[in-house]
């Protein structure tokens, strides 16, 4: 059989399936395998002596994490980042996105302005904020006795630390919010404000009645992606404190990082990781389920 | 004429023939030892170790030079700290022969070498003039590279806590006749935990050095996830190790039972946790790269770190402090924790027990290595005497001293930038040569140990948890980490590791 011929055969579903396969294989090696190799590490017990040895260990490691204080602590220093950054990120970003589409002077400017922050590495905010923060050479507790005000042990105050992060989260990831916001308002066709102005709707009511809801589809996106990302927060509180003062600002990913990678325990790591991604995977179906129903209410 | 002109060209012929044989000769010589400068040919050898300045940069400076002389490639690849053990472990468990030379902290070398990851360098040594091995100090040679009797790394720096102290304060006639006053004896360098909370709280929170800022009594290193547990055994240390008993700081060496909720370590982790009230603000936050650059600053009176706060302090440009600090062995105690009898010890003077933290940086090789001879080659060159001291006395490498011949030859720590280069060569040479020197852990699974009790120590810097029921937690912790790992296994680890009988 010539060449033209087998390549002849390949027509239809069939050649769409052989076009198909090399991206199948590698999505399977590096994304489907690895997954299903971690979940299986959850339940097993790594040695390495005499080579890589997994064991069954059943659900020990599971076990462990349920009766793990750390566990909790990180898992609710987590959720609360995610739901007070979160929250603000995109309560700031609206307002800055109603303020930036007026015709105000120097708009485009503030618009760059307001995306540099979210250009820098995590890293680098990490460090500048550290700088900033610190108690005897930071320019934050140099300014506020100036202004009559206490010095403030940002991040070793125990009350205090999960805020100075979710003020650095904030402050660098209210532009995402402002970016996909932004979009969805030049979506909103001027048409539909101009006949809603004309029908006499004034601002709170244009705001309510017609942008709020046309906003909706933006916004889900919006907050379920910083959502994701907040949940997995590693980066900043590694620099920033190294999840102390004592665990106080421990978040799930960087307890994972400590217990998988540095102390090398994988089968414990891989088991604080799944226990992330199924918080994850919940309170994203949860805030689907949520927005989806009330869209629904919203067209009704 | 005939004989002469004779005798004259047959002397010309022979100085002809002569000169011929005397180029081939030299040529034949050159081209014989030109072959075996170039003993390593076409043979490259990959280097791995912690991402540059620090660390890496003795192999950045010495590679070139090796390439030169013996015609072998140096590749390195190097990956930040928190990476180091996660990448070796994993290259060597799995046989993938990653890299040829590994330059690591001495904390993993049981790991390492228990798990027969290594090659033994003994023969190598034996037969290696070059490296002089007898010129590194007994404690790096017999049991920082050694493991269970078998030399598998070649030392690459010296590392050991010690105390530092202002020298301007503490010498101050104003300063002492107030501290006499308040506390009823001289004011000097401190040569105990007790006198260094007593001097931290007279220099606390006022401007001593008459700088217009406020100074504070002690930096040490506190943050979560990185050195502070070191800095906590460097003060534990002397209330838990008796003079000529077998290490009491981490196990109990007969039953391998944790003894770190042991009286002695609760009594130091109160101390640290006081301290807190005697720091400069936010040393609960700082690892020690930033209780450098503060006490560099000016801001403390007295810090404890590895050798690194002598060499910022004198050399950095930026360093406020250049000359006013002394330096001295650890603090002791005048009483310690005897594990064995379960009872207060009290000694007439001062029990010293200086702690090798972390214990430096050494190189080792793959044993599947296809290329040992040419990897140990170059381990030998970059540990020779003399590059060794270039490495100690130029900044940013990382590297401390280790060798007799570092201590003796004072000219390059001069033009280092030191001021009393003999005061601080001196405290280091005095830790490593003390009799009661602690070493660090060195047993598999030791950053398990470390993080668990890493966790629990800020807890209870963080006023979560009592001194006790931190250390508590982390004994328990220790016990199920020593479980899970193989109780008889990490207790023949562990007394390898102290040069006891296994059986």
């Amino acid at each position: 059989m010539s060449m033209r011929n087998i390549l002849s055969s390949f027509t239809g579903k069939k050649a769409g399936r052989a076009f198909l396969l090399p991206a199948v294989i590698i999505l399977l090696a590096l994304t489907i395998f690895p997954f299903l190799f971690s979940l299986f590490l959850t339940f097993g017990k790594v040695s390495f002596l005499g080579g890589l040895q997994i064991n069954y260990a059943g659900l020990k490691n599971w076990i462990r994490l349920f009766g793990d204080e750390r566990f909790y602590n990180a898992l609710s220093n987590t959720v609360l980042i995610a739901v007070i950054a979160v929250a603000s990120e995109y309560v700031l970003g609206l307002g800055l996105v109603l303020l930036l589409s007026t015709k105000v002077k120097g708009s485009t400017f503030f618009r760059v302005l307001f995306f540099l922050p979210m250009m820098l590495t995590p890293i680098a905010v990490g460090y500048m904020w550290r700088m900033m923060f610190n108690p005897t050479r930071g320019v934050i507790d140099h300014v506020l006795p100036l202004l009559g005000l206490p010095v403030v042990g940002w991040l070793t105050e125990p009350k205090i630390v999960l805020y100075s992060i979710i003020l650095t989260d904030i402050w660098q990831w209210t532009p995402f919010m402002i970016l996909i916001l932004f979009a969805g308002f030049q979506s909103i066709p001027p048409a539909l404000l101009e006949a809603a102005k004309v029908d006499g709707a004034s601002g709170w009511r244009l705001f309510r009645e017609i942008i709020f809801p046309l906003l909706i589809p933006a916004s889900v996106a919006a907050i379920l992606l910083r959502t994701i990302e907040v949940l997995k927060i590693v980066d900043k509180i590694y620099i920033l404190t190294g999840g102390g003062p004592g665990i106080y600002s421990e978040s799930m990913t960087l307890f994972g990082y400590s217990l998988g990678l540095r102390a090398f325990d994988l089968a414990y790591g891989a088991t604080i990781a799944f226990s992330l991604f199924a918080t994850v995977l919940a309170i994203s179906i949860i805030f689907l389920l949520i927005t989806r129903r009330s869209q629904e209410i919203t067209l009704e | 004429m005939f004989k002469k002109t004779g005798k004259s060209k047959l002397l010309k012929e022979a100085a002809v023939i002569m000169l011929c044989a005397a180029v081939m000769l030299v040529g034949t010589l050159g081209s014989s030892l030109a072959l075996a400068e170039k003993r390593f040919e076409g043979v490259e050898i990959t280097v791995f170790t912690q991402t540059p300045p620090f660390i890496a940069k003795p192999v950045q400076m010495f590679r070139a030079d090796w390439e030169r002389e013996t015609g072998g490639k140096v590749r390195l690849i190097t990956a930040p700290w928190g990476e180091l053990y996660p990448k070796m472990f994993s290259s060597f468990a799995l046989g993938a022969k990653n890299y040829d030379i590994i330059i690591f902290p001495a904390a993993y070398l049981a790991d390492f070498a228990s798990n027969e990851f290594l090659a033994p360098l003994d023969s190598f040594i034996a037969r290696d003039p070059k490296i002089d091995w007898g010129d590194i100090l007994p404690v790096y040679r017999e049991k920082i590279s050694t493991y269970a009797g078998t030399i598998y790394a070649v030392t690459m720096d010296g590392d050991s806590h010690m105390f530092y102290y202002r020298r301007d304060a503490i010498e101050n006639p104003e300063h002492q006749a107030k501290f006499k006053a308040k506390y009823g004896y001289d004011l000097a360098p401190p040569k105990t935990w007790v006198e260094v909370r007593d001097i931290a709280e007279f220099f606390n929170g006022w401007d001593w050095d008459g700088d217009g800022r406020k100074e504070y009594g002690v930096v040490e290193g506190m943050r979560k996830g990185a050195q502070g547990f070191w800095t906590f055994f460097s003060r534990s240390a002397a209330y838990t190790s008796i003079p000529g008993q077998a290490q009491g700081l981490f196990f109990d060496p007969e039953t391998m039972k944790p003894l770190i909720n042991d009286p002695g370590h609760v009594r130091a982790l109160e101390d640290w946790i006081e301290m807190i009230e005697f720091g400069v603000p936010g040393m609960i936050n700082m690892d020690n790269g930033e209780v450098r650059s503060v006490y560099a600053a000016g801001e403390a009176a007295m810090a404890i770190d590895w050798g690194d706060v002598g060499v910022v302090s004198d050399t950095d440009p930026g360093s406020t402090v250049k000359g006013k600090v002394g330096y001295s062995i650890l603090p002791g105690t005048t009483k310690a924790w005897d594990y064995v009898k379960k009872s207060w010890v009290d000694f007439p003077g001062v029990n010293h027990a200086p702690y090798l933290a972390f214990g430096g940086w050494i190189g080792a090789i793959d044993a599947k290595s296809d290329n040992v001879e040419a990897a140990y080659d170059f381990l030998s060159f970059l540990g020779s005497p003399e590059n060794s001291y270039i490495c100690v006395t130029t900044p940013n490498t990382g590297f401390n001293p280790y060798r007799k011949s570092h201590f003796e030859k004072l000219a390059g720590w001069y033009g280092y930038g030191f001021v009393h280069p003999e005061d601080y060569l001196g405290a280091i040479e005095a830790t490593i040569a003390h009799s009661n020197v602690q070493p660090d852990i060195r047993i598999p699974g030791a950053f398990r140990y470390f993080e668990a009790l890493d966790a629990q120590l800020a807890m209870a810097l963080a006023g979560a948890k009592t001194a006790k029921q931190a250390l508590d937690g982390a004994a328990k912790e220790w016990e199920a980490i020593t479980e899970d790992l193989g109780k008889e296994k990490q207790l023949k680890n562990y007394r390898a590791s102290l040069g006891l009988p296994i059986e």
